[in-house]
């Protein structure tokens, strides 16, 4: 009996202690199913929030700029398999470019479809699936940069329906513009936000109209191009005014100068990276000088009265040295003895060296120049403020590299001490601006309004030769303290003539204004010129004086236009590969 | 002596039968005890204290076989008259007790060893059968080993007539039956039958019952005889492995124990150096690991201290697992822990101390001026600037011939112009400690076991130790008679030191011999002004982080054992499991502050504390598992033997895991988040899955002859949808013993012979928690300054989500012949896996979503194992050597069509190449096609030309060319232009140039014909995968006297390994980067301006040296970095000395065993790698252990 009992208890203990129902349901913790997703009005916000987050990927939005490497402006320490001209189908860049702007359009796809079914007020239901649109337009635009012609997908797919095949160039750029128009047709989508507004960072009708003029240059129609952008200039833009070099600090990110930029904050992982590696060893937290400005850059930089740099005013006969024999005008006063040797064994041109006066010379080299350079580019003997841990340090570029961190003489240290490069200033924190060198504050510009006012230019240059377009070219000039062009005195080196001479000033008011900020790869593959002023002949990565560290090699025209990823192809096989790569 | 059962101690010897129920009770034990412990006449070395007060003699000797392993045997009628005893004994010796209690009787005595007879004064041995009419028959018996067999019965078949072996195993029977015949019986061996026609003395050698009749070993739910086992399942004594190896981690020492057991040891990292365990092969692509159920609850294998295990079983086949259902298709292992038996108290001591050493290392160049030199020649080779200057390089060259010479600052000149061997820095010996003490015992109705542990292995690296502890109590009450009680309670807690040694894999690489590594307690800085200054420092690698790691295990279980009747028992079981993971972390300030010695400059100062960040995560784990169980189990008739099962399971398992950081310490030495200043971020999760299931066996046999086994499982999952969560596991399996059939039992050479046959149905379950659901997970952005939480879908999912089943077919074979000096297993399987989970890459379109887990091929493994057993002695050596070799071949059967490649024409009617590969298979270089091997090799082939350069007419010869791929010839050279002139096209790098192809270069087969040597449709699938087609092991043991040798041999053959690792085998240099010490004389160079340069090289193996990163002619996923797999192993060798039992009891003890062993000694390999166990790539090396240990019982 006593044993019956027993076992009546175990056996309740066990039903009542086991054999829930739901045991077998469980749910996470973590994450929202998507049936209730976009149900309610904060859950919509937080998936158009996951959209806008697209763009901190590298190659969508937070790190644009480095494409520049490959430029005329800028380059890497090291050869990369673009400029080196060994790049092959299934080369990183082409699969995370892919990739990371498609996560953007299939984000994208969700909100639009699933939006108008959210409960929310219909004036921000509106603005919400404009900004979404804007957004997959921005994805769909870096696609068509560069693939010309790639998947269209407007709506969200199953894994099985992402097998479609190219549509062409042209209708790519149909829908971006048919987006951005639905952008620029919403009422409720803002001009632009007031610096401080809670929304700041969302899109607005300047972005669309900027975005939408830059597509209309793609597809040449300028007549449309210049409208939009000097819609643009109606929306409360206008182009910051102040010391230059604080445009891109922290004050200045949030100015009507700045139409769409990738929001950062001094939080890990939400911050900006461009310091890490276009810093260098004294920069914050000891950073990597990864992508350097361009000698060629440097050099292009006119004099401040807009006449071309020419080495030999400064340093007469250097044009005619060879590069080594150059670098004596780099090298830093007082060298001892076996720096002396060294360098004479290096084939530096030591007649030439002067043991006082040797920095003055060349100092002066860069003082009489756009003030753009001196505020964008560490040039030799000039000071940056850098920090050692939390103690500021002012140091100075001088060559060779003697030292120290914490001491005099305070030289700049870089990864790549025993070469000679200038280094970026532009986006490298200065001081303790930053508390990371992985997170910094500063967003990162997408598309500024100078950007807008020099394709204002360049659209009405490309219909005809246009005085407004030199005052536009002017009010990008005139605001960094640059001499302004004009028409009238051919004797005077500002003069501009003709259409041709404004579009080569245009241009490389773009690669001025616009270096280390994403923007020149794309303009020098929109014109064609990238072969050009990348890839001449003796061209690499070079030091100040020419040296070369490693030589550029052209792989072949078609590289104008990126090879679809190759195990993309091998899957899709309605996805034809654009000529010329070998898969 | 171990009496159960009260009732059956029958005393005396009226009949031969009973005695043999004693013998059965005792003999197996005796015979243990005589021929494995190996002691010495236990009689004459061990005393004995006991004090008799008016005592029978039956309690006199029961005392003494209370307290003695001595068994006494006697017959009822001689003692029941005897008087009482008294009397006391200090240390007596047996004989003086025995003298002294008997002297009053008629009674004398015979010892041997244990065993001891208790005989009439006038008993002459062998002569005590009645008088009848036949001959007299003599003889001695003995076993395999030939020692004699005392107490072996001999009957005259079909009477009772018999006598028993005296203790020399001598008999002698008078009156036999000329027709007779003669049954010797001893239980534990296999009965013998002699016919005595024409034979006065018959001597005989009993065969042990196979690998002994009683052997029991654990199964699903339960145990099961040896003999009556149908499925494929490996046992492991695994307590005689760990009392005698040092064995840091239970996964490892299953190495070369068992066939079809793979395991592999990825690293040596303490805390992560435990072994991969694979079952017959890969099965599936995806979770491939086995269960592991610890003492019937599923438990990790590192949570066990392997002195406190008893047993080891390995459940290969369906037919065995499939008890377990869904999670079983990769095999399961069942560990059993030992419990407490002994009437006495014993108490263990288990101690090893060991010496470790890294197995292998790879070396980087250390010479420095080498060093520059090759880095110098590999800018010239691509056309760009040198690296280092001549002066730095004669400035080293001139330290280096006076090192200890000091500098202005008195830096002498081997640390001011170094030379680092980094690897000789970093890694060291060190001395592992383990101790384990265990107490075990027995009262009439309680058992206990309780142990406690300690190991401490302090790394081959600085700061990377570990301490581990362990404690565990098994304690078991007879509650009454119906009802056992007991809990299996066990903890551990492992203390993991937080050297960051995947910082010293990562940056050894990244690092040179420029610079110094630690001086006067600095680290030091790259010394050359070229040095990269990103060469890094390993030291402040290793000791970037300052905090704690502690992760504490604890496993309870309660269970209860009802006996509803005679045949019918029903158990609960509840078991809580519990795992808690305690992190922290702070950056130590020290290792900001780098010097560079030659000038005394601090390069980077010690960092401000205000960047200081402190990290604490918490990870914890909580599983129940409640469980009901219904065991059936009666013979009826004698003959039809029947147990069933009915069983309950239910397990919910949930972790969480937080983290947070805060920034700002104001002093190093505090590190709370209470000292730091700003909240940097907080993140946390957690996730849970549960499962239930109902299961049953029926084991049927008939006469332990005819065997049948059926077994289902019914296992629902939260892993899956409501529509595809229940699963049913069903398995058959039948046995036959041919040895037991009268016509096979007089093949005297055959001592068992069993036929197995299975075929049964396994699930995995090995999917996400969540993966069928569609989910949006949380991402951040900000807008206007302020963090914003956002969602984004996750990962693609799959409603349809389903089990993976696999489905095994084995047939077996046991056999043991030669009186038990041979016997052997066979198996042979086909386990085929459906519907196998996996997560396929998607299109590259579908963005950064996570490919969907999907029910996706079919892999069939086929396979045939083997275990081979010799015992034998010669003299006094006895020995045993055992072999077991597994041969697997893996093919996925179905995956998403075939593979088809050929030549098309297009529109235009040109010839284009078409291939299906990105629609019928996945991967990169190792891919997934039906047809093949799963993941197998996928690579291009370098370019073999058969040396020829020129057709007749002058034309180049396609045919022609390197013949191993290298462009090694100005002749080479001129065949490759002529080539790329005629419009072939070389693939990556395409033309002829220093900074394309040029001499030392290697270039690519063109396979498909299409003119393009090297593009991607010119790999291959190889027939080849890293993973092995054969593994063998084998056991050898030795014993002499006191003595004994053990060794375990592993091994593994038919893989190929990709290795292809920068800093090591790869000739592409980067500064601030290490270059191979194996590719310092062996790689191509060539001065093409000069001939007959010296320093020309090129027939070398390796290719030119590359300062390049992003060249990638000479690193294309090619079979020229294919190599060989095959290894053997001795992963243990040990020599043993057990000391006299006499010597033993003067330091009161009952048994010392000392021993050297060492691990991973030798390592027989073609693999240039560091370690063919590990795969193709570098890790922390395997340790090799020598150690000193020592087993004691009190």
């Amino acid at each position: 009996m006593k044993k019956l009992k027993l076992i009546i208890i175990i056996f309740a203990v066990i039903f009542l202690t086991g054999c829930s129902e739901s045991l077998l349901d469980t749910t996470p913790y973590n994450a929202i199913g998507s049936t209730s997703m976009w149900t309610t009005e904060s859950l919509a916000d937080l998936g158009v929030n996951g959209v806008y987050q697209t763009l901190r990927q590298d190659y969508v939005g937070l790190n644009r700029w480095y494409f520049d490497q490959e430029s005329s402006t800028g380059m890497s320490r090291g050869a990369t398999s673009l400029t080196n001209g060994n790049i092959i189908t299934t080369d990183g860049l082409f699969v995370n470019y892919w990739k990371q702007n498609y996560e953007g359009i299939h984000r994208a796809n969700a909100a639009i479809l699933n939006l108008p079914n959210s409960t929310m007020a219909a004036e921000k239901k509106a603005r919400l699936i404009a900004e979404c649109k804007f957004l997959r337009a921005w994805f769909y635009f870096n696609l068509n940069q560069v693939f010309k012609g790639v998947p269209l997908y407007q709506v969200p797919v199953t894994l099985d329906e992402a097998n479609k095949g190219r549509e062409t160039e042209a209708k790519i750029w149909e829908t971006i513009v048919t987006d951005l128009t639905d952008c620029i047709n919403e009422v409720n989508l803002p001009n632009i936000y007031a610096k401080g507004n809670a929304n700041y960072g969302r899109v607005t009708k300047a972005a669309a109209y900027a975005l939408r003029g830059k597509a209309y240059m793609y597809t040449k129609d300028f007549v449309k191009a210049e409208a939009d952008f000097r819609s643009v200039g109606t929306m409360g833009t206008s182009l910051y005014q102040g010391d230059y070099k604080l445009l891109f600090k922290l004050a200045n990110e949030q100015h009507p100068e700045m139409i769409f930029s990738v929001q950062n904050i001094a939080t890990p992982g939400l911050g900006s990276v461009t310091q890490f590696y276009c810093g260098s060893r004294i920069s914050f937290g000891s950073c990597w000088n990864n992508y350097l400005p361009n000698p060629d850059l440097v050099d292009s930089y006119e004099k401040k009265d807009g006449s071309p740099f020419n080495w030999n005013d400064y340093l007469p006969g250097y044009n005619s040295m060879t590069p080594a024999q150059r670098s004596v005008y780099f090298l830093r006063d007082g060298l001892t003895a076996a720096e002396i040797t060294t360098f004479t064994k290096y084939g530096a041109d030591m007649t030439k060296y002067l043991p006082v006066g040797n920095e003055e010379r060349v100092r002066k080299a860069y003082e009489d120049r756009d003030p753009r350079l001196t505020a964008m580019i560490i040039t030799p003997y000039s000071s940056y403020l850098g920090a050692n841990g939390t103690t500021p340090y002012t140091y100075t570029l001088r060559w060779p590299y003697r030292g120290f961190d914490t001491a005099a003489p305070f030289d700049i240290k870089t990864d790549t001490n025993t070469m000679f490069y200038y280094l970026w200033r532009k986006f490298v924190y200065e001081g303790t601006e930053t508390p990371a060198r992985d997170y910094g504050p500063i967003d990162q510009p997408l598309i500024r309004y100078a950007d807008v006012v020099l394709m204002l230019a360049e659209a009405i240059n490309e219909q005809g030769f246009k005085e407004e377009a030199v005052t536009f070219v002017n009010s990008v000039r005139t605001r960094s303290g640059v001499v302004a062009l004009q028409t009238s005195n051919s004797a005077l080196p500002t003069y501009v003539g003709n259409q041709t001479a404004l579009r080569d000033r245009i241009r490389n008011e773009r690669r001025w204004e616009l270096c280390n900020e994403g923007v020149n790869l794309f303009d020098e593959m929109r014109w064609g010129t990238w072969k050009d002023k990348k890839f001449y002949s003796g061209n690499g990565i070079k030091q100040i004086w020419g040296t070369l560290t490693s030589p550029y090699s052209w792989r072949g025209d078609y590289i104008y236009n990126w090879a679809i990823p190759q195990t993309e192809v091998e899957m899709n096989k309605n996805l034809v590969q654009n000529p010329g790569w070998i898969n | 002596m171990k009496k159960n059962d009260p009732k059956q101690r029958h005393r005396g010897w009226p009949t031969l039968k009973k005695i043999l129920i004693i013998m059965k009770l005792t003999t197996v034990l005796i015979f243990m005890a005589l021929f494995q412990l190996s002691a010495k006449s236990y009689s004459q070395e061990t005393k004995l204290s006991l004090k008799f007060e008016n005592e029978t003699l039956e309690n006199v000797f029961n005392k003494i076989e209370a307290n003695s392993q001595f068994s006494i045997f006697y017959k009822n009628e001689l003692i029941k008259d005897s008087k009482e005893v008294t009397g006391e004994f200090k240390n007596a010796m047996i004989f003086e007790i025995l003298d002294q209690v008997l002297k009053a009787e008629n009674l004398s005595y015979t010892v041997k060893d244990r065993l001891i007879m208790i005989v009439p004064k006038d008993y002459v041995a062998n002569d005590n059968a009645p008088l009848q009419p036949g001959k007299k028959v003599t003889g001695k018996v003995s076993d395999s080993s030939g020692a004699s067999l005392p107490g072996v019965s001999v009957v005259v078949k079909g009477t009772t007539t018999g006598v028993i072996t005296d203790i020399n195993g001598n008999y002698s029977l008078a009156n036999v039956p000329e027709n007779a015949t003669l049954q010797f019986s001893f239980v534990g061996m296999k009965t013998q039958e002699v016919s005595v026609a024409g034979k006065m003395a018959i001597d005989v050698i009993l065969a042990e019952e196979s690998v002994g009749i009683e052997e029991v070993v654990a199964v699903g739910y339960g145990t099961q005889k040896k003999v009556n086992m149908t499925g494929a399942v490996s046992s492991v004594k695994f307590q005689e492995m760990a009392s005698g190896r040092p064995m840091i981690n239970v996964s490892t020492a299953l190495a070369g124990v068992s066939s079809g057991v793979t395991v592999r040891q990825g690293n040596g990292k303490p805390g992560s150096d435990t072994g991969t365990i694979r079952i017959r092969g890969i099965g599936t692509l995806n979770n491939s690991d086995p269960l592991i159920i610890i003492d019937g609850m599923e438990g990790t294998l590192d949570a066990v201290n392997p002195q406190d295990i008893e047993s080891i079983s390995i459940l290969k086949d369906a037919a065995s697992a499939s008890i377990y259902g869904s999670r079983a298709a990769n095999g399961v292992i069942l560990v059993t822990t030992k419990k407490g038996d002994s009437k006495k108290l014993n108490v263990t001591y288990n101690g090893i101390f060991s010496v470790a050493e890294p197995t292998n290392l790879l070396d980087f160049i250390s010479d420095y001026p080498t060093y520059m030199r090759l880095m110098n020649e590999s800018a010239r080779n691509i056309g760009t600037a040198e690296v280092f200057g001549s002066a730095t390089i004669s400035a080293w060259d001139t330290a280096n011939k006076d090192p200890n010479g000091l500098n202005s600052i008195g830096i002498p000149n081997y640390v001011a112009f170094p030379n680092t061997n980094w690897n000789k820095e970093m890694y060291r010996k060190n001395l592992v400690q383990d101790h384990t003490v265990t107490v075990n015992g027995a009262t009439q109705n309680a058992r206990f076991l309780l142990s406690a542990g300690y190991l401490d292995n302090p790394g081959l690296v600085e700061n990377t130790g570990l301490q581990r502890f362990s404690l565990r109590s098994n304690v078991e009450i007879d509650a009454n008679k119906w009802l056992t009680v007991g809990t299996r309670i066990y903890a551990t807690m492992n203390n993991t030191e937080l050297g960051n040694y995947s910082n010293v894999l990562t940056y050894a690489y990244q690092s040179t011999p420029g610079v110094y590594p630690r001086y006067d307690g600095l680290y030091g800085y790259p010394e050359a002004p070229e040095e990269s200054a990103t060469a890094n420092n390993l030291y402040p690698m290793l000791n970037q982080l300052k905090g704690e790691d502690k992760v504490s295990r604890m496993n309870a279980t309660l269970y209860s054992k009802v006996k509803i009747t005679k045949d019918l028992s029903w158990d609960v079981n509840f078991n809580y499991n519990k795992r808690i993971d305690e992190y922290n972390n702070y950056n130590n300030p020290l290792v900001g502050k780098r010097v560079k010695f030659s000038t005394g400059q601090i390069m980077s100062p010690l960092t401000d504390p205000s960047l200081l960040s402190t990290y604490y995560n918490t990870y914890g784990s909580n599983t129940y598992i409640l469980e009901s169980l219904l065991h059936y189990n009666k013979t009826f008739n004698g003959k039809h033997s029947v147990t069933a099962l009915a069983g309950y399971n239910e397990t919910y398992a949930k972790s969480y895991n937080h983290n947070a950081t805060k920034k700002g310490l104001f002093d190093q030495s505090a590190y709370v988040f209470d000292a730091a200043t700003t909240m940097i971020s907080i993140t946390g999760t957690a996730s849970d899955w549960a499962l239930r299931s109902f299961f049953g066996r029926i084991n049927y046999d008939f006469n332990q002859r005819y065997l049948f086994e059926a077994n289902m499982r019914y296992d629902g999952s939260s892993r899956f949808s409501s529509d595809n969560r229940h699963g049913t596991f069903p398995s058959f399996s039948v046995g036959w013993r041919a040895s037991e059939e009268q016509f096979m039992k007089n093949l005297n050479f055959l001592q068992n012979l069993k036929f197995r046959a299975s075929w049964g149905k396994l699930g995995n379950n090995a999917s996400g928690n969540y993966d069928y659901m569609a989910l949006y997970n949380p991402v951040s952005y900000s807008y206007n300054g302020l963090q914003v939480t956002g969602l984004a879908p996750g990962k693609i999912p799959n409603p349809m989500l389903q089990w993976e089943s696999t489905t095994v077919g084995n047939i077996g074979l046991d056999i043991t012949v030669l009186n038990g000096r041979l016997s052997g297993e066979m198996d042979g399987y086909n386990k085929v896996t459906d519907g196998i989970l996996t997560t396929p890459p998607i299109y590259l379109t579908l963005g950064l979503v996570g490919a969907p887990t999907l029910n996706s091929a079919e892999v069939t493994n086929k396979g045939f194992e083997m275990n081979l057993t010799w015992k034998d002695h010669i003299g006094e050596v006895k020995y045993s050597i055992s072999g077991n070799f597994g041969y697997n071949k893996n093919t996925v059967t179905k995956y998403k069509g075939q593979l088809v490649t050929e030549w098309r024409t297009d529109a235009t009617g040109a010839p284009v190449y078409y291939s299906n590969i990105g629609d019928v298979s996945s991967g990169g270089d190792t891919r997934v096609l039906e047809g093949h091997m799963i993941n197998e090799n996928y690579l291009m082939d370098i370019y073999h030309g058969n040396g020829q350069y020129n057709n007749a007419d002058g034309t180049v010869n396609i045919e022609g060319g390197p013949t191993d791929g290298m462009i090694r010839t100005p002749a080479d050279m001129t065949w490759l232009n002529g080539m790329i002139a005629a419009g072939y096209k070389f693939m990556p790098n395409l033309t002829t140039a220093k900074n394309k192809i040029w001499y030392g270069d290697y270039i690519y087969a063109d396979s498909n014909g299409d003119k393009i040597y090297g593009n991607t449709y010119d790999k291959n699938f190889t027939g080849n995968s890293s993973m092995p087609k054969f593994t063998f092991g084998s056991q050898m043991n030795f014993s002499w006297k006191d003595f004994d040798l053990d060794m375990i041999w592993s091994g593994q053959a038919g893989n190929k390994l990709y290795w292809l690792e920068r800093g090591y085998n790869s000739s592409t240099t980067r500064t601030g980067f290490q270059i191979g010490a194996m590719i310092e004389k062996d790689h191509y160079y060539y001065n093409d301006t000069d001939p007959n340069d010296p320093a020309n090289n090129i027939s070398a193996s390796y290719p030119r040296l590359k300062l390049n990163e992003s060249d990638g002619q000479n690193t294309q996923s090619s079979t020229r970095w294919l190599y060989n797999g095959t290894f053997v192993r001795l992963k243990n060798l040990t020599l043993g000395y057990t000391l006299p039992s006499k010597i033993a009891a003067k330091i009161y003890t009952q048994k010392v065993r000392l021993y050297f062993s060492a691990e991973n000694l030798l390592t027989f390999t073609k693999f240039p790698g560091l370690d063919p166990e590990m795969g193709g790539y570098t890790n922390y090396p395997v340790i090799r252990q020598i150690a000193f240990g020592t087993n004691i019982t009190f």
